[in-house]
C-alpha cells in the first residue's frame, strides 16, 4: 500500500513520476499533508477526490508550476523544479481550464506550439480536428468549453508525450467525444507505453481505462491500489443493530467505519488478494457485498475524516 | 467471434479482467468458440470498449493458463485444442465456482447449517438421474 516502497529495489528510470512526502499549506489551511506517489511507466493512474482535495495542487507541483512548502517531486529522472528543455518535451500537461494563446486560431497555435515539440505528429492532429469536429480556423476564444478541452487534448497528445498529466481532463467533453479520449490514452498507454495521471471526479471513466487508482481526501492519500485488486480486495460489510452491538474493536482489513442511522453499521474490509472475509464477516445479522469505485468513494469520503485510519 | 460481441460493464464490482475471461469460458463451454477459433487482438478488445489493454491481456493470459487459449505464432490467440477428451472436471467446476461462492456466501448470511445446503443440492442434482 505504501507508494513508495513501490520503488525500493526497482530502477527510479521504471516511475516517470514520483513525489515523496509533500507538503503544501494555503493561507492556513493544509492543502496536502505528506503526500507520496510513485507511478509506474505505462501505467494509468487515476487520481481521484471531491472538489477541494487538492489534486490541482498536487499536479501543478508534480509539472513544476508551484513549489511543495516540504518534500519533492521527481518528473522523468529530474527535479520537478529544474526540469531541463529536454525533459519538458517528453511531458504533456493539460491544465483544468486551458485558456493560453486564446487570440490565435486552433490552426496557427495548434502549428506554432507543435514547432517546439521535436516528436510532433501533425496526422495525428488533423485527423483529430476532423473526427472531433474542429474547425481549424476558428479562433480559440470563440470556442465552446468542451471545443477548447477537446482542442487542448489534440495538443498534448500530438506532442507524443512519455508522460501525460490532466487535470479533469474530460469533465467538458460529450460522452462520444469522452470514449475516444479514453480510448486514445488506454492504448497509447498499453502500446507506447505512454504514463498517464489523471484527475477526475467521474469514477466510471477510471473503472474503464485506469490501471492504478489513487484517492486524495483532505489532503491525504487514503487508497493507493491496482484497479483490479480493488475491486477483488475491498467490500462492505453491513451489520444490522443487534450484530453491531457485540462488534467494539477493529475489525481486521477494516479501512473505515460508519454507524448508520437506525443503529446498525457499515464497515469497508480490505484483504490481502483472495484471502478470507474476517469471521464476523460471516455471523448472522452481517451481510458483505462487493463494491465498485463509486461505492468505495462515497464510502471513505463522505464525512470528514472518515476512512481515515490504515492500517 | 467480434470484439463487441463481449460485453464489459465498467461500474460493476466485478473487475473488467474477470468479465472478459468469464464470458470466454462460457462461450468456449457452450461450444460457441471451438478449437482453433481466433480471439479478437488485445488491441481491438481495448479499442473497441475503451478500456486498458492490460485488463485485457490479463484476462487472455489467465484463459491460456487454465488452457483454454493458446498462442499462435501470426495468428495471435486461439481457442486451444481440447485433444480429443472432454476438459476435466475440475477444469469444469471452475466454471460454477461464482455461483457456488454466492450461495455459500447467502448460505452463512441466512444462518443455514452447511449439511442442509449440502443436502438440498444433492436432491437438485440426482433428480433427474
Amino acid at each position: 500500500m505504501n507508494a513508495v516502497s513501490a520503488t525500493d529495489g526497482n530502477d527510479v528510470h521504471d516511475f516517470p513520476a514520483i513525489c515523496r512526502s509533500i507538503r503544501k499549506r494555503f493561507g492556513g489551511r493544509t492543502v496536502l499533508n505528506d503526500v507520496s506517489i510513485a507511478i509506474p511507466k505505462g501505467a494509468v493512474f487515476g487520481l481521484v477526490g471531491r472538489n477541494g482535495a487538492g489534486k490541482t495542487t498536487l499536479m501543478r507541483i508534480l509539472v513544476g508550476l508551484l513549489m511543495p512548502d516540504c518534500g519533492s517531486a521527481i518528473i522523468l529522472d529530474e527535479p520537478a523544479l529544474q526540469m531541463t528543455d529536454a525533459a519538458k518535451t517528453r511531458l504533456g500537461y493539460v491544465p483544468q481550464s486551458p485558456e493560453t494563446l486564446s487570440w490565435m486560431t486552433v490552426e496557427n497555435m495548434l502549428q506554432f506550439v507543435g514547432g517546439f515539440y521535436p516528436r510532433w505528429d501533425s496526422e495525428y492532429m488533423w485527423n483529430s480536428l476532423m473526427r472531433w469536429n474542429i474547425t481549424p480556423s476558428q479562433r480559440l476564444s470563440k470556442l465552446s468549453p468542451g471545443e477548447r478541452q477537446r482542442v487542448a487534448l489534440i495538443r498534448v497528445l500530438a506532442t507524443c508525450p512519455e508522460l501525460l498529466i490532466l487535470d479533469e481532463p474530460a469533465s467538458a467533453l460529450d460522452p462520444v467525444a469522452r470514449r475516444d479520449f479514453l480510448r486514445e490514452i488506454a492504448l497509447r498507454a498499453g502500446e507506447a507505453g505512454m504514463t498517464v495521471l489523471f484527475s477526475t471526479h467521474i469514477v466510471t471513466d477510471l473503472e474503464r481505462v485506469a490501471s492504478h487508482v489513487c484517492f486524495l481526501h483532505e489532503g491525504k492519500l487514503l487508497l493507493n491500489t491496482g484497479m483490479d485488486d480493488l475491486k477483488d480486495t475491498h467490500a462492505r460489510l453491513s451489520l444490522s443493530r443487534e450484530a453491531a452491538a457485540g462488534l467494539s474493536e477493529r475489525l481486521p482489513g477494516e479501512i473505515a467505519r460508519r454507524r448508520r442511522p437506525d443503529g446498525g453499521m457499515s464497515i469497508v474490509l480490505t484483504r490481502q488478494a483472495l484471502a478470507p472475509w474476517p469471521s464476523a464477516a460471516l455471523t448472522s445479522g452481517a451481510t458483505l457485498e462487493p463494491m465498485n469505485l463509486e461505492d468505495l468513494f462515497i464510502e471513505l469520503t463522505d464525512h470528514p475524516g472518515a476512512g481515515w485510519f490504515r492500517r | 467471434m467480434e470484439s463487441d460481441e463481449l460485453v464489459i460493464q465498467a461500474s460493476a464490482a466485478e473487475p473488467i479482467y474477470r468479465q472478459i475471461a468469464q464470458q470466454l469460458r462460457r462461450l468456449i463451454a457452450s461450444g460457441r468458440l471451438t478449437p482453433g477459433d481466433e480471439i479478437p487482438s488485445v488491441r481491438d478488445v481495448a479499442g473497441v470498449h475503451a478500456i486498458n489493454p492490460m485488463t485485457v491481456s490479463r484476462a487472455y493470459g489467465q484463459l491460456e493458463a487454465e488452457g483454454l487459449l493458446e498462442r499462435r505464432r501470426g495468428k495471435g490467440m486461439v481457442v486451444a485444442a481440447q485433444r480429443g477428451r472432454a476438459p476435466s472436471t475440475d477444469r469444469r467446476l471452475q466454471q460454477l465456482q461464482p455461483q457456488l461462492d454466492e450461495i455459500a456466501r447467502q448460505a452463512r448470511e441466512l444462518g443455514i447449517p452447511a449439511q442442509s445446503v449440502l443436502d438440498r443440492l444433492r436432491v437438485l442434482l440426482e433428480k433427474d438421474q
